[in-house]
Parts: C-alpha cells; structure tokens; sequence
C-alpha cells in the first residue's frame, strides 16, 4: 500500500501544481481590484493630462480589434500582435511594431526620423530643419501654453454632443488609472455606445483607449498599455543606422509639408464635404479607387467586385450602391463613384446622401 | 564505492525483517553515463539527429537557390508577404526577414520550424525507448529488480532524454550557423528592428535558443516518459505525443478558443520570435519557460507515480 499511496501523493501534487502554473499564465493582466484615488473632476483630469510631459518609460501596448472590418487588401498595417514603445522623456522616441515574423521600427530623435520595415528590408529617413522644429514645438507649446484654458475648450467642443465625466478608476498595465469616459448625447444617432480613455494618475500618460459600440459588453476597439514601466533609457534606443545592403529613402520635412500642402490637404477639402456634426458627422467623398481606376480596369473590376462581396446593396434617391457594416459604423459606396461614412447606421448615410 | 559498506541504508531502515540487506547503490554517475552511451549506440538516434542536422543546410542551400533565382525577376524583396516561403517542412515560413539565409536567421528558423514536429518526435522517441521500448524486450526488468530505487531510475531515464533533447537542439542551431556562415559568412547580422549585430550577440542569442528549446524539448519528453512508463508499446508513445501536438497546434488555429491557448505548450513556439528583435524582449520567452516547466512538472510526476507502483 505505501509505494501506492506515494504514488498518489506524488501524481496528485504534481498534476495541481502543473496545473496551477498553468492557470497563473493565462491568468488576464491587471485583474486586481480598482484602485481607490482621491475624486477628481473631468476639467481637471484632462488639464492635468495636457500639462504633463511624458516621462521617459518603455512599455508594451496591444491592441484588440473587433471592429469586424472587411479583408481588404492595404490594412495589414493593423495587423500586429504588439507594440513596444520606449521614450527618453524629451525627443527620443522608439516604437516597434511586432508582427508575427517581422517588425516595424519607427526611432525619433532630436535630429532625425526613421522606418524601418525589416520585410522590405527597407529603410525612410526624415530630416528636418532646426528653425522648423523650433517654430512647430514653440506653436504647439502657446496653443497649450495654459493647459486649462485647452481643456476647457475641448470639453466645450464636446458638450453640446457628449456627456464627459470620470468614471471611477481602473488597473491598466498594473498602474492606477482614472476612467475619462465620452458618452454621445441620447439624440445622436450613432452605433458607438462610449468611448473610455484611462489616464495614469501619477504621469498623467493616457494609457489605454477603449471603443464601446452598441450591443457589445466588450470594446471593439481597445489600444492600451499592458506593461508600462517609468525609467530612464538606453541612449542608444533612439539612434538609428540601416543595415547594409537595405534601402534607404531619404526626406526633407519641408517637402513633405509642400506636397501635402499643395495637393492633399486642398484637394481633401475641396473634394469632401461633411454633414451633421458631433457623433453622427457623414463624411461624403470621392472614391479615390474609383478615380484611380480609370487607368487599370482591372483595379475597378476588383473594388466591385469584393463591393458586391462584403456589402449589401442600397438604394435611394441619391442612386444605389454597396453599404459595407463594420462594428462602429459603416460606409457606401454608390455607382456613381461617391463614398459617404461615419459612425452611424445604414439610414443615416442615406439621409446624408440623400439631402446633397 | 565508499558506500558500498554500509549495512542498512538509512532510506531503507523501515524495511521489514526479511528483506534483503546491504543494498548496494551504483554511482549515479555511473548510471547516467551507461544510459547515455546505450541511446547513442541505437542506429535510430544517429539516423535523426544526422537528419536533422541536415535540415538546416538543406533549407539554406533551397532558399539560397530561391533569393539568387528569383532576384533578378522580382526586385521587391525575395519573399513576399503571405507567400509560399521556402523554408520549413510544412511550407510555412516563420520568419520573413531578408536575411533568411544570414548565420543569425537561419539557425534560429530552422530551429522554430523543427521545433514543430521533428524535434519533439526525436525527443518523444527517445522517451518511448527509455521505459516502454526497454520493457517491451525485457530489458527494463532488469532495472526493476536491480538495486536502484525508482526514483533514481526515473532521474536516470530522464536524463538520457535531456541529453538527447540538447543535442538535437544544438546540432540544429550549430548547422544552421555553418551553412549561414558558408552561405553568407558574417554579412546580414540584424536584428528585425534593423541593428547590425556583432558576431557575439548572435551567439548569446543562439545560446539561449537553445537551452529555451532543450526545456521546451524536456517538456515534451517529461510527458512521454509519463506514457512511456504505463505502456509497454513505444510507438504508442509517439504517436500519442506527436497526436498530442498536432491537436495543439489545430486548437491555436481557432480564435474562439483563445481562453485554452495558455495550457497549450505549442502556444509559446513564437515567442522564439523574439530573439529576433532588438532588445530582446524576455516576456514571451519567460512566460514560455514557465508553461513548458508545469507541464516537465506534471510529466514526471506522473511518469514517477506510475514507475513507483509497476511490478517487475
């Protein structure tokens, strides 16, 4: 009886002990209680969030995606697993994008940027002028030179279409966190329920952003800290050299801010048109597929098709066209090479057709 | 042979009267040795690791082949996103770097890819012959009666599979850098995060690939020691354990079971990944480390009940 009962013993704690290890790993990050910290009002959270400066810190963010968004070719740029981020407190930035078999390295410094696309093997430098920066960081530093004054202003903006208040405390990445929540107003005809951002008491860092729409208990879209450590870095994180033998592309800022200038932001303007406001705003635009597509018909033949795929068709006095649902909202995309969408229902954006 | 005196061991004090006394108690080291020298006798172990130290250089030579053929037809990058890579036995490329042929990449992919199947089966088969395979022909009865307790017995067993799972580990890698090195010699050292790395990084990295993999492998071969011991048909024990791992592998297919992912010990392969990256970021891997630990704690737990409780 006695080797049997060893048996038992040694079996027994083994497999609990196996087990228990087991559980600990799958055991959800950041399950403790909510912390207790002192009141604080929505003003004043988010006066202290636009004060703060962002201390040095590298952390782990991660990112949940339930939006239900169509297999489209060109968004495998959301498709990661996590990303790292370091920050030396000032210039220095470092964000790392983990795919499964490949990264993404975005490294800022003072003096220069850099993507690194290790599939690719490709490698985009950006460099700017000094004065420029100054200018741009004296611009940004007025326009939040009283930091209460901004945040009045935003939640000025924001309170003829949204509740904002602060929503008791969450554990994000193992720090406590207030709960800053932006609910739309009952009139809005939106499909998102609210929007939660969790901003770190002792750095003020906002350190997780959550999308609630309607009818789903979970966020469908959460980005967030899951380790966020404060402490000085490694000087060296935020240098770049390309390996040898990779591509590199080199850019002026200026450039950049030209083209953009001259083309995009314009034409954007001018080719987009919004209606309603708050919540429910329709953005009402050109396909750019479309425009593009009268060079391959091929590329046209494909938008259609995957259309006729993944939407529904609609009709209304505006024509017909392909109405594509994703969890948060929607678009359609009418024969006549129009695209209208927002965060609203299938009728909203007929309305907003409609009323152009 | 210094204890080879003593009358009544004190472990064995309790004994009843009739028992048989002085035991005497074979150097363990003796043991381990005589263990390990008789799995690398068996043909079979020298015909997989000689196979798998192949692999590597198969795959170097194939994708070294591919990147040369291909370069002057498609400019943008020799492996394409989602496509067929060259590398690995089941068609699924794990790492896709330019520098798949690199003495740093190549190691560690051929390692990531046989860490699927092929690795785990050497190591599965090397457990089935420890106890199952050896009572099979009578060979184990011999251990059961000779003056070894179970628990030693057990060490013994466990440690020729440990051997094996590191050397299976290290010929891999050390193939893998040699066939790089030909290929490529010292060029192509980065990370995915785009640094060039100097030689001894590679080789630190290459070091814990390969102790992370020898404990991932002892996993696998602590669960098989644990069939192994309740069965007297090696091939049951491999064909349990690698069943095991296929159906492990089918469960992380399904994202709706992402609440059992954290038992599965296969969860953690990718994490390998990581070695990739600059800096190393140990999370993965350590949380890896753990889970393959509970189930090498589970395995010979169970491995030592039922060894403790088998008659000769």
């Amino acid at each position: 009886m006695r080797p049997k009962a060893k048996a038992l013993v040694a079996a027994g704690s083994g497999i609990a002990a196996g087990i228990a290890g087991l559980a600990l790993t799958a055991l959800p990050a950041g399950a403790d209680d909510d912390p207790v910290l002192p009141a604080i009002g929505a003003e004043e959270l988010v006066t202290s969030a636009l004060e703060a400066r962002p201390p040095a810190f590298d952390g782990v963010a991660e990112l949940h995606n339930e939006l239900g968004l169509p297999a489209v070719p060109g968004t495998e740029a959301l498709d990661f697993e996590s990303v790292r981020v370091f920050h030396d407190g000032d210039e220095g930035a470092r964000v790392q994008v983990e795919r499964q078999s490949s990264e993404l390295t975005f490294v800022k410094n003072a003096d220069e940027a850099w993507a690194y696309d290790s599939q690719e093997n490709a490698a985009k430098r950006l460099t700017w002028d000094e004065a420029d920066a100054a200018a741009a960081r004296g611009h940004a530093e007025s326009e939040l030179a009283d930091p209460s004054q901004a945040a009045a202003e935003i939640i000025e903006r924001l309170r003829p279409t949204s509740d904002i208040f602060v929503d008791g405390t969450a554990r994000v990445a193992d720090r406590a966190a207030y709960e800053l929540v932006l609910t739309p107003k009952p009139s809005e005809k939106t499909l998102l329920r609210e929007i939660t951002v969790a901003i770190d008491e002792e750095t003020r860092v906002p350190l997780r952003f959550d999308v609630y729409a309607n009818g789903a208990s979970d966020p469908v879209l959460s980005l967030g800290f899951v380790e966020f450590a404060v402490g000085a870095q490694d000087a060296d994180l935020f240098e770049f050299t390309p390996p040898e033998g990779a591509e590199v592309e080199a850019t002026e800022a200026d450039d950049l801010e030209k083209a953009a200038g001259e083309h995009d932001a314009e034409s954007v303007e001018q080719r987009t048109t919004t209606v309603g406001e708050g919540w429910d705003t329709v953005v009402i635009g050109e396909a750019p597929a479309r425009g593009s597509a009268g060079g391959s018909v091929e590329g046209g033949q494909d938008l259609t098709g995957m259309l006729e795929q993944i939407g529904t068709p609609v009709s209304g006095e505006f024509g017909s066209g392909s109405h594509v649902q994703i969890a948060v909202g929607g678009a359609i995309v009418t024969e006549d090479g129009r695209i209208a969408a927002g965060a609203v229902p299938q009728q909203v954006l007929v309305d907003a057709l409609d009323q152009q | 042979m210094t204890q080879s005196s003593v009358v009544t061991s004190p472990v064995q004090g309790t004994d009843p009267p009739g028992a048989l006394p002085a035991r005497r108690r074979a150097p363990i080291a003796r043991l381990l040795w005589a263990e390990v020298r008789w799995i690398f006798r068996r043909p079979r172990t020298l015909v997989v690791l000689g196979l798998l130290a192949t692999l590597p250089v198969i795959t170097g030579i194939a994708v070294d082949l591919t990147v040369n053929g291909s370069a002057t037809s498609t400019p943008s990058g020799p492996i394409g996103p989602g496509g067929s890579g060259p590398m690995g036995p089941d068609g699924e490329a794990p790492i896709f770097v330019t520098m798949v042929t690199s003495a740093f990449v190549l190691p560690l992919g051929s390692l990531m890819t046989l860490l699927m199947l092929m690795l785990p089966l050497t190591v599965a088969m090397a457990s089935a012959d420890a106890l199952a395979g050896e009572q099979s022909h009578g060979a184990l009865r011999g251990w059961l009666l000779a003056p070894v307790a179970r628990g030693r017995l057990l060490v013994v067993k466990s440690f020729g599979v440990l051997v094996v799972a590191l050397v299976a580990a290290g010929l891999v890698v050390a193939s893998g850098l040699v066939t790089g090195l030909v290929l490529a010699g010292t060029d192509g050292l980065v990370s995915m995060s785009g640094t060039e790395l100097t030689f001894g990084d590679v080789l630190w990295r290459l070091a814990i690939a390969i102790a992370w993999a020898t404990v991932y492998l002892m996993a696998v071969g602590a669960v098989a020691l644990a069939i192994s011991a309740s069965t007297e048909h090696p091939m049951l024990v491999v064909v349990s354990v690698l069943g095991g791992l296929i159906v492990s592998e089918v469960l992380l297919q399904f994202s709706a079971l992402d609440w059992l992912h954290p038992y599965l010990l296969p969860t953690s392969l990718n994490s390998l990944v990581d070695l990739i990256r600059d800096p190393v970021s140990f999370d993965g891997l350590g949380e890896g480390m753990v889970r393959a630990l509970c189930y090498l704690v589970i395995g010979i737990s169970l491995a030592y009940a039922r060894l403790t409780t088998k008659d000769g």
